[in-house]
C-alpha cells in the first residue's frame, strides 16, 4: 500500500500490527519478569503484586497472540481461504529462499557478500511478497509453540483444579503431564514446572536473538521506527529491501515459487 | 484445639451423628480431626456399632513398619479407644499378635491360638474382614514374588489369598499404595519388580492386583508414613458405613486412589506450609538450619498433595517443613523417584542426560547474549 506524499514510502505494519506487536512485547518482559520474581524470589515487589501482574497479564499476552495477531495476518491479505493461507506461507514460514538468505547473512556477517534483501515488495500489486527476516520466520514458528506450552504448564501452576465451562481443564493437563513425567523421574506437576520455567527461559533467548541480533545493526533500526510507531518502510532505503517491478518479478518468481505454486507444480516422472 | 474448631465441634453436638449424610461427615472429620469427631459422638458410635464388629487382616509386606508405629502414635484417640469406638477386631498384625508362625518338617503346626500362620488361612477362609497392606509386593524374581517370603510362602501369594476374600483393601503408607522406596529406579528394580497394591508408581496397570486378575475396590492411604487420622478416619468412614464402598469411591477417591480429603487434587502441601509467608515475601533459607523458606532446599511442598499443613502431625503440633526439613512428598505415587534428589530445588534437577534445565537455559541465554555482543560489534564496524 503506497501512501499519497511519496511513492516510495509504503506501509509495512498496520496500527492492528502495531499496536499488536507492542502490547506483546509489554505483556511479555512483564510476564518474564514478574515470573522470575515469582521464582527466584527477587525482592523488587511483593509476591501478590507480582502474582497479580502476572495474571493480569495472561489474558492479554493470550488475547494478542491467539486473537488478534490471527486476525492481522488474515486480514492483510485479498482473496479467499487459499491466498490467505498462500500469504501466511510467503510471509510466516521459513522456505527454501529464507534457508538461501540466511547462508547469505552468515557469510555476510563474515564479510562475503552482500546482506541479502528480505523485504520483497510487489510493486506491480502493491504489496509485500514477504517481509520478516528469515530468521524471525523461525523464531515466529518456535515462539508459537512456546506460547502454547507456557499457557498449557501455566493453568496447572495458577489452579490445580482449574475448569472452563465445567470441563476439568486443568486435571486433563496433568493425565497428559503423567504420560511425560515419570519418564524423566518427575510427577506431572513437577514436569509442568519445569517445562513452565523452560519456556520462560526460550522467551529470554528469543528477547536476546530478536532484538541483540536481529535488530541491533543501524540499518536495521528504520524497522523499530515503522514497527513502534509510523509503520512505514521508505523503499528507497534498498538495505535488505528489494522492489519486484515487471521485469525483475519475472526473476523473483522463478528463483522463489510461492507455496500455492509448489502445490500446482507437475509432478515429474 | 483453638476456639473456631471447638465453636464447631459444639455446632456438631446439635446435630444428628446417624442422620448426617457423607458429605457432611467428611466435611465434620476434615475439619475437627478424629479427636474432636470421634469425641462429640463417642456414645452415638459405641451404640450403633455395638451390634457390628469389623474384622481387620493387616499384612506386612516390604517395608518398615513405619505406618504401623504411625498409627500406634496416634495421640487422642490412640489405637486403643479407636479400636474400642469403632468396635473393630484386629483380627491379625504380625506386629503387633502374640502368635508366631510355627513350622515342623516343613509344616505349620499347633493351632491358630498359637500358630499366626494358620490364624492367617482361618481369617482369610471366613471372609468378611477389611485387608489393610502395609508395604510393597515383590513380583520378582521373574514374576515369583520370592523376593519377599514370609513363613513358607511369598507374600505376593499371601496377599492374593487375602485379597481374594476381602471385602475392602486399604494399601497404607507409600510402598503398599504404589510400591514406595522399594521400586524406586535403580539397578535391581526391575529384577526385584516390587509393586503397590492398586498401582506401581504412577501406573494403575502395574498394580499387583492387576497383575493377579484380581478386582476388588482399593483405597490408598499414601504417606511415608502414613498419617494416623488418614488411616483411622478413612477406617472409620468405612466401618461407619459412611463411606459406600466401592459406590463413593469414584466420587471420594482422586484418580491416584487417595481420599481427596485428606490428599486434595486441587492444593498442595506448600498453600498451607507455616513457612509460606517467607516465600511470599522472597525469602529462602540456603542451609538447613534456618526458619525461612525451604524451597532452595528442596522442599518438594509445592508438589506434594496433602493436608499436613492443616493437620499437622505428632498430636497436631508440628509437621515436616516447620520442624526444619524440606518436604520430600511421600505422598506422591512418584516417590521417591520425583522427589530426588531429596534435598536440591526440582528445577535444579538433571532432567535429560543429567542436564539441569535452569543451568543449560542461563548458558544458552549467555552465550546468545556473547553472540549478540559479537554481532553488535561485527556491525557497527560494518557501518564505519
Amino acid at each position: 500500500m503506497k501512501t499519497r506524499k511519496n511513492e516510495t514510502v509504503v506501509e509495512r505494519y498496520t496500527v492492528l500490527d502495531r499496536a499488536a506487536h507492542t502490547i506483546h512485547a509489554f505483556a511479555m518482559v512483564l510476564l518474564i519478569l514478574t515470573g522470575l520474581k515469582i521464582y527466584a524470589g527477587w525482592d523488587f515487589m511483593s509476591f501478590h503484586n507480582a502474582r497479580a501482574l502476572h495474571m493480569i497479564m495472561v489474558p492479554i499476552l493470550l488475547a494478542v497472540n491467539w486473537i488478534i495477531i490471527p486476525y492481522n495476518i488474515f486480514s492483510s491479505s485479498k482473496g479467499g481461504v487459499r491466498n490467505k493461507i498462500e500469504h501466511f506461507m510467503d510471509h510466516y514460514i521459513f522456505g527454501p529462499e529464507d534457508a538461501k538468505r540466511t547462508v547469505a547473512i552468515l557469510k555476510n556477517f563474515f564479510g562475503k557478500g552482500e546482506y541479502p534483501a528480505f523485504s520483497i515488495y510487489d510493486k506491480e500489486e502493491g504489496h509485500y511478497k514477504t517481509k520478516l527476516h528469515p530468521v524471525m520466520k523461525i523464531l515466529i514458528v518456535l515462539e508459537g509453540t512456546a506460547l502454547f506450552l507456557i499457557a498449557v504448564s501455566g493453568i496447572v501452576l495458577y489452579k490445580l483444579d482449574w475448569a472452563l465451562f465445567g470441563l476439568p481443564v486443568a486435571s486433563w493437563i496433568l493425565s497428559i503431564g503423567d504420560l511425560i513425567g515419570p519418564a524423566l523421574g518427575l510427577s506431572s506437576l513437577q514436569f509442568f514446572r519445569l517445562l513452565h520455567l523452560l519456556m520462560t527461559y526460550w522467551f529470554v533467548f528469543e528477547l536476546v536473538i530478536h532484538v541483540g541480533i536481529l535488530e541491533f545493526d543501524p540499518h536495521v533500526w528504520k524497522y523499530y521506527k515503522a514497527i513502534f510507531w509510523t509503520g512505514k518502510e521508505d523503499l528507497s532505503d534498498k538495505h535488505f529491501v528489494k522492489v519486484l517491478n515487471k521485469s525483475s518479478k519475472k526473476t523473483y518468481q522463478d528463483n522463489e515459487r510461492s507455496w500455492s505454486d509448489a502445490e500446482k507444480a507437475p509432478v515429474k516422472d | 484445639m483453638n476456639t473456631g474448631k471447638k465453636n464447631f465441634a459444639h455446632t456438631l453436638e446439635s446435630m444428628d451423628f446417624l442422620k448426617m449424610d457423607r458429605r457432611t461427615f467428611l466435611k465434620a472429620v476434615g475439619a475437627v480431626g478424629a479427636t474432636a469427631f470421634l469425641g462429640t459422638y463417642k456414645t452415638e458410635i459405641v451404640s450403633a456399632l455395638e451390634f457390628a464388629e469389623t474384622k481387620i487382616v493387616w499384612l506386612h509386606g516390604a517395608e518398615c513398619t513405619g505406618c504401623s508405629e504411625s498409627l500406634l502414635n496416634g495421640g487422642n484417640p490412640d489405637i486403643v479407644q479407636a479400636i474400642t469406638k469403632l468396635n473393630v477386631n484386629i483380627a491379625y498384625h504380625e506386629t503387633l499378635l502374640a502368635q508366631q508362625g510355627i513350622f515342623v518338617d516343613g509344616r505349620a503346626a499347633n493351632t491358630s491360638e498359637l500358630n499366626s500362620e494358620i490364624l492367617v488361612d482361618e481369617l482369610i477362609e471366613e471372609g468378611n474382614y477389611i485387608l489393610v497392606v502395609e508395604g510393597a509386593i515383590a513380583n520378582g524374581p521373574d514374576g515369583s514374588g520370592r523376593y519377599c517370603i514370609i513363613g513358607n510362602r511369598t507374600f505376593k501369594e499371601l496377599f492374593e489369598k487375602a485379597a481374594k476374600n476381602a471385602s475392602a483393601i486399604l494399601a497404607v503408607g507409600t510402598c503398599a499404595a504404589y510400591g514406595g522406596i522399594n521400586c524406586a529406579a535403580s539397578a535391581i528394580e526391575e529384577i526385584t519388580d516390587f509393586r503397590g497394591v492398586d498401582f506401581k508408581k504412577e501406573d494403575q496397570s502395574k498394580g499387583m492386583l492387576q497383575e493377579l486378575g484380581i478386582s476388588k475396590p482399593v483405597i490408598n492411604i499414601p504417606g511415608c508414613p502414613a498419617h494416623p487420622d488418614w488411616i483411622l478416619l478413612t477406617l472409620g468412614a468405612v466401618i461407619l458405613g459412611k463411606i459406600k464402598i466401592p459406590d463413593d469411591l469414584s466420587s471420594l477417591l482422586d484418580k491416584y486412589g487417595r481420599p481427596k480429603v485428606f490428599f486434595p487434587s486441587g492444593h498442595t502441601v506448600h498453600e498451607n506450609c507455616p513457612r509460606r509467608g517467607f516465600y511470599d515475601r522472597g525469602e529462602f533459607d540456603t542451609d538447613i538450619s534456618g526458619d525461612k523458606c525451604l524451597w532452595k532446599l528442596g522442599c518438594k511442598a509445592p508438589y506434594a498433595h496433602a493436608d499436613c499443613g492443616l493437620r499437622k502431625w505428632n498430636g497436631g503440633n508440628s509437621m515436616c517443613t516447620q520442624a526444619g526439613s524440606p518436604c520430600i512428598a511421600c505422598v506422591e505415587p512418584g516417590f521417591p523417584d520425583c522427589a530426588r534428589p531429596l534435598y536440591v530445588e526440582a528445577e535444579d534437577k538433571g532432567v535429560l542426560l543429567g542436564a539441569n534445565i535452569d543451568n543449560v537455559s542461563k548458558a544458552a541465554v549467555g552465550a546468545a547474549a556473547l553472540a549478540a555482543g559479537a554481532h553488535a560489534v561485527r556491525r557497527m564496524k560494518g557501518d564505519e
